[in-house]
């Protein structure tokens, strides 16, 4: 449906740098990245509000890399929604229908049928610049598929909504593209992509680092950055070697037990924070047990966030039982301990 | 006594300094015509001759410099190019010129010597003497406020919403009348307002180029220079009170639809 054939973008003190990508039709494609990372700037050249410095876009087998702005058939959902605050409802929605000179009954019953789609329809003659941030996210929503486009561009929906609503808004996201239509959404929460992507990619310095189905993407990040954006925070950087017949990743003095696999001299080692496990005696029976001293301990959204220093600072999570259980409280020695199979190098 | 009180005191009598050095001479005109002078005055074919004369030519030059003003403003609000601050410059220009070195370069400009001048001769057309010349002066001076008022609304006009315009199949032309305008439409209101009243209380160009007709300003010029102070005290009146009124009045409206 859409492709992107080495598009290159220099835009002040940055630079889209040979981005590809391959997004099928009907499918929900969330592309991550921090602010900055050129997100936006990319859907504005898929609109055609910027032109590429070099390389081709393709919509439907359309080259569109020239095609003037009124003819892509991307509809962009802006940031900030932009819809026409001298316009009411009705008139936002209807604003592409006029252009096309329909028929005045048959524009009353796109926009009418529209906004029963997206749960405004008793908005309609209401003005704008009243509108909260959901309202405003549908009628712009709505505005841009009545024209029925081949994709919609969603620039970081969820950034003027309230997290109470949130649910809401992907839900209306959710039941657009179960209409079969295309979706490109950018956004710098990986949570959104978990949750509505089919695939995703992540964007970084003008470069897409990687792509595919976010349990692939997350759970065998290419580097410290993907990684990053699906919560790991535990990276080492390490030397890998085989000792006494085991793979061994070494870093400074903490040595750790690798599965059997191919793996370069030097890497980083990640292990995801809920994959380790906490205990205040030794746990002989796992390939690894460290001792640590609790450094930090912090609420966090499911239970407890703990910083455990063994040398290497490592990221731990608890539910509230296992706290109260073990007693855990900052300066206590404990152990941690994780399988081989929860370590990864990247 | 509270320092902050003190400091508002003196913002208060300075301001009301500043409000008494405009309406003093203004109230003091008025005392000083009496009701006769002044009906005498009204009645004069003359004066109202002179009055129609520059409202009406004041709001045409307005309406019709208008239609290259605004979307001049457009382009300067949204395009940079090499030479925009020169070019902005150029449009203050007229604001700093002396008004009658205004009204000789305008002389030279619309005389039969001049470019414009010799192509409307050959259509049987003298611009000096003319109202046509009249308006022209009166927008040389005046542009400014219009292109400037209007150049701020159009900035003030999310480029986003222009874009969105477009991308849901709007042309330029269209995305133009149907979003940056409507968005704009209060700052070019303000603007025309503020040509009009500028265009209409122009002297020294307008006396270079078109002594006769007399507009209003002229007309109480030549009472001054011909018969004194109080032969042209009554027609400054009148033509104050009709100023005021006009502008009065617009500012209504256009706040009313606001």
């Amino acid at each position: 449906m859409l492709e992107l054939k080495n598009i290159s973008k220099n835009f002040g003190n940055f630079a889209l740098k040979n981005i590809n990508l391959n997004i099928s039709k009907g499918e929900y494609f969330i592309l991550l990245g921090r602010s900055g990372a050129g997100k936006s700037l990319l859907l504005e050249l898929i609109a055609g509000l910027r032109s590429p410095d070099t390389g081709s876009i393709y919509l439907n087998g359309r080259d569109i890399t020239d095609e003037k702005i009124q003819k892509r058939k991307a509809g962009m959902v802006f940031q900030d929604y932009a819809i026409f605050p001298h316009l009411t409802v009705y008139d936002n929605i209807a604003y592409s229908l006029k252009i096309r000179r329909l028929p005045r009954n048959e524009t009353d019953a796109i926009v009418r049928q529209m906004s029963e789609n997206v749960n405004i329809a008793h908005l309609l003659d209401r003005r704008t610049d009243d509108l909260s941030g959901g309202e405003s996210q549908r009628v712009a929503v709505a505005r841009a598929l009545v024209t029925s486009p081949d994709i919609i561009l969603l620039d970081e929906p969820m950034a003027s909504i309230d997290t109470t609503l949130r649910d809401d808004v992907r839900r209306l996201l959710r039941k657009i593209n179960e209409m079969g239509i295309t979706m490109l959404h950018v956004t710098h929460d990986y949570s959104e992509a978990v949750r509505l992507a089919h695939r995703v990619g992540v964007i970084h310095n003008g470069k897409i680092l990687q792509t595919g189905s976010p349990e692939s993407v997350f759970s065998k990040p290419v580097n410290k950055f993907v990684a990053r954006f699906a919560g790991i925070q535990n990276f080492y950087s390490v030397e890998i070697y085989r000792i006494d017949g085991k793979l061994v990743a070494e870093s400074g003095n903490r040595k750790y037990i690798l599965p059997e696999a191919d793996y370069p001299e030097n890497g980083l080692l990640i292990i995801e924070s809920n994959s380790i496990g906490l205990s205040v005696i030794e746990q002989n029976d796992r390939d690894n047990c460290i001792r640590g001293i609790i450094t930090e301990l912090n609420r966090a959204e499911n239970g407890y966030e703990l910083f455990v220093d063994s040398g290497d600072m490592f990221h731990v999570v608890v539910d509230k039982k296992n706290l109260e259980k073990l007693s855990l409280k900052v300066g206590q020695s404990v152990f941690l301990s994780f399988s081989s199979n929860n370590l990864r190098i990247i | 006594m509270d320092r902050r009180s003190t400091f508002h005191w003196i913002i208060l009598v300075l301001s009301s300094l500043v409000l008494l050095f405009i309406l003093a001479p203004l109230i003091g005109m008025v005392l000083d015509t009496s009701p006769a002078e002044f009906f005498q005055t009204v009645k004069d074919e003359e004066v109202q001759d002179s009055v129609w004369l520059t409202l009406s030519v004041a709001f045409m030059a307005t309406l019709i410099f208008s239609f290259m003003a605004i979307p001049f403003a457009w382009l300067m609000a949204r395009y940079n190019f090499p030479g925009k601050r020169i070019v902005q410059g150029l449009i203050d220009l007229p604001i700093v010129l002396p008004h009658s070195a205004a009204g000789i370069a305008l002389l030279g400009f619309i005389s039969r010597e001049g470019l414009l001048g010799k192509a409307a001769d050959a259509v049987g057309l003298n611009l000096v003497g003319n109202p046509v010349g009249i308006a022209l002066a009166m927008a040389f001076v005046s542009l400014s406020f219009l292109i400037n008022a209007a150049r701020d609304g159009f900035a003030a006009v999310p480029e986003r919403l222009e874009k969105a315009a477009m991308n849901l199949g709007a042309s330029p032309m269209r995305m133009f009348f149907t979003v940056s305008l409507p968005l704009t439409w209060r700052n070019i209101a303000s603007g025309f307002i503020m040509m009009f009243a500028r265009g209409m209380s122009e002297f020294g160009a307008i006396v270079i180029i078109a002594y006769h007709p007399m507009t209003a300003p002229v007309l109480i010029y030549e009472r001054f220079n011909q018969f004194g102070l109080s032969y042209a005290r009554p027609a400054s009146v009148f033509f104050i009170l009709v100023a005021l009124v006009i502008f009065i009045f617009i500012r209504i409206i256009s706040t009313k639809a606001n």
